[in-house]
């Protein structure tokens, strides 16, 4: 017999365990928020976000969020980004083009920024949540220094099990189809040495959030 | 990993000896401890506690329908387009990796922080392959570089000062001198940097799988682990038959208590759910995906009543909370698990003959079922294995003489008197040491001093007294 059919014989031969729990009526969300309203989930997006050590900033439009990404590329002629249909900016590329900004691969070891899209924020603990895709790519978000993520307010929900419950409505099969899904809260960091808390540990010292209308 | 429990109570008395682990492990476990409370219960008590019940009630829910779940599992995952496989033991296990590292003529292998792999000894046998596997958390690595396993089960390298850190990064790799943390990190991120890029295998434990979606979930801070399971071609997790999770929104509490429990945060830094290798049209991401299904002894604890250790979720929240552990650290407990849960999970995974003491490393005060996000009733469990301890005749002979003298007085009012006169009496002469073997107890306290007359004296005086009134 292998060993996949001993392990589940032995698991079956023996008396179920814990058959006194008892099944879920409904569960609490993690985070109780107050806010209700949009524009209450985005101020408290931008709170909790704040408090995990990302820089927020609001932009009122798409020229303000551009001269924010010049602003934090100082002077770098390479960075690399997602896809511009994953973007939410107008033309992403071929601004960058004009300035004389190559986007490139992030894996050479040249590019200190890199650009994404996200497909949810969450209010409750400031994360950002994407999935990987053609065009939305994994190595974006996870080789550079710094990491900039562009996102609209209409992208925040409440919590993780709001977003949970949308994979649901939406079918998981959606959510499958991606090979990886990330939730980042923050920069990479460590305390492992003594309990010093270092930003930076393997991935992104900094986190930059552009938030457009 | 060599079975070194039954020496715990040495091992412990040369941890307490060591001043720079006492400071180092002092200040790490008080701090994970006050940034739990601090997390957990952020919104209150009550609702941290509630918090606290629907995480236990949705891993025991779990463990309930284990091979129900592992198969859903199974078959999600490899529609998922991931490899699985089963493994019995750690050596099926590691020979299972070895098999997927020359299928794929892997050389270098990057490892993410991993609990299953310590158990299985995984490192041990790629190396003797000739594999050249690096550690790429960072406290792994300062371990690794050190050739000593991790002493906690968040934070391996809790046992050591910052200074110590410096000294083996100066003599193993060279680092030039400082004192400065982020130095230290800077430095290490370029040195591990080079091997994310440059190795073939990436491998990775596993904190969860969701069952209905076949999601391997995993959490951590410094990226090492989304570097893991991005870079190289390759992907092998090796993760435990007990971290099947029933459903997403079950996932969605216990991906969210975990980190509140094991480092005070919200949310782990980062997140990921793996569903698989990367899909036609991806730019980056693994061309296999492995997920190895551990069982190493876990299916026979199911069976007992020790079945709650199995929805321990590795947050170490026990083990910052237990004084035990605060005390001599997670190297006395003599092999991968230290503290409460550790005491536990020692004898039932390598057999109670060769981890003896480690029930006893408890004073049962409670703490760390208090601090469990799962509620796991660690005093229950260690009391229990007290019980097996006599009941499979591992007893101390001399132990067990002196309970079986001690029932013995007690079987008669007669001798029970007799005992308590000799005791008396004795304790006359030879004063609040006691003598050996007993004076091992006398060593670090006083044997209490006797009433000058016992309790039955006292009513017959009483008595006598009365009648005479």
């Amino acid at each position: 017999m292998n060993s996949r059919n001993t392990i589940l014989k032995k698991l079956r031969a023996t008396q179920t365990p814990f058959t006194d729990v008892a099944p879920i009526e409904q569960r609490r969300n993690m985070v109780p928020l107050a806010e209700t309203t949009p524009d209450a989930l985005t101020q408290r997006f931008i709170a909790e976000a704040e408090k995990i050590g990302c820089r927020v900033y609001a932009a009122e439009d798409a020229a303000a969020a551009f001269e924010r990404v010049f602003a934090l590329l100082n002077g770098d002629k390479q960075i690399s980004a997602w896809d511009d249909a994953f973007l939410p900016m107008p033309e992403f590329s071929e601004t960058l083009k004009t300035a004389g900004i190559e986007i490139t691969a992030s894996d050479n070891g040249q590019v200190r920024l890199g650009i994404t899209g996200i497909d949810a924020g969450l209010a409750s603990t400031g994360s950002l949540i994407f999935s990987s895709g053609h065009g939305k790519y994994r190595t974006v978000s996870l080789l550079p220094t710094v990491y900039v993520a562009i996102m609209t307010t209409n992208q925040i929900v409440a919590d993780f099990e709001t977003w949970v419950a949308l994979q649901k409505e939406r079918g998981l099969d959606q959510f499958r189809q991606s090979s990886n899904t990330v939730i980042i809260s923050g920069p990479s960091k460590t305390a492992d040495i003594a309990q010093e808390l270092i930003l930076g540990a393997h991935g992104p010292k900094e986190v930059h959030i552009i938030l457009l209308p | 990993m060599e079975i070194q429990s039954n020496n715990f109570v040495s091992l412990s008395a040369i941890a307490i000896r060591n001043s720079e682990m006492q400071k180092a492990v002092s200040k790490g476990t008080r701090n994970g401890y006050d940034k739990r409370l601090a997390a957990m219960f952020a919104y209150g008590e009550e609702h941290g506690e509630a918090m606290r019940q629907q995480a236990a009630e949705a891993k025991r829910r779990a463990l309930r329908q284990l091979p129900e779940l592992l198969e859903m599992a199974e078959a999600n995952m490899q529609a998922n387009g991931i490899h699985v496989l089963w493994a019995l033991d750690a050596d099926e296990a590691n020979r299972q990796v070895m098999d997927i590292i020359k299928r794929h003529e892997v050389k270098r292998v990057a490892k993410g922080k991993s609990m299953a792999t310590e158990e299985i000894g995984l490192n041990h046998v790629l190396e003797t392959n000739g594999i050249d596997v690096v550690e790429t958390d960072l406290g792994e690595y300062i371990i690794q570089l050190n050739h000593e396993p991790p002493s906690h089960i968040v934070a391996p390298v809790i046992h050591k000062t910052k200074e110590e850190i410096r000294d083996i990064f100066i003599e193993k790799l060279n680092m030039p001198p400082t004192d400065d943390a982020a130095e230290m990190v800077a430095f290490a991120r370029k040195k591990l940097r080079d091997i994310f890029l440059s190795a073939d295998l990436g491998v990775s434990g596993g904190n969860f799988i969701i069952a209905e979606t076949g999601t391997l979930c995993l959490v951590e801070n410094e990226a090492n682990g989304r570097m893991c399971t991005t870079m190289p071609r390759v992907h092998v997790a090796v993760v435990g038959i007990e971290k099947m999770v029933e459903n997403f929104e079950d996932y969605a509490t216990l991906t969210q208590v975990l980190p509140r429990s094991s480092t005070g945060q919200h949310m782990t830094v980062y997140t990921s759910m793996i569903n698989g290798p990367k899909r036609p049209g991806d730019a980056d991401g693994p061309e296999h995906v492995y997920v190895i299904l551990l069982d190493n002894g876990r299916s026979d604890i199911y069976a007992t009543k020790y079945a709650e250790a199995l929805a321990c979720i590795r947050c170490g929240a026990c083990q910052n909370a237990c004084p035990v552990y605060r005390s001599t650290g997670g190297h006395a407990y003599g092999w991968v698990y230290g503290g409460p849960i550790g005491a536990v999970l020692t004898p039932l995974f390598v057999g109670l003959d060769k981890a003896k003491p480690l029930p006893q490393a408890s004073s049962l005060c409670g703490s760390c079922k208090q601090v469990c996000p799962v509620d796991i009733d660690l005093p229950r469990m260690l009391l229990d294995l007290r019980h097996d301890t006599i009941q499979q005749g591992l007893g101390d002979t001399l132990w067990n003489l002196g309970i079986k003298s001690w029932a013995w007085g007690n079987s008669s009012p007669r001798l029970f008197e007799m005992g308590g006169m000799a005791a008396r009496l004795g304790q006359g002469v030879i004063g609040q040491n006691l003598p050996a073997p007993l004076g091992e107890w006398t060593k670090f306290r006083d044997f209490p001093s006797f009433a000058p007359k016992s309790f039955r004296q006292l009513w017959r005086e009483r008595q006598k007294a009365q009648a005479q009134s």
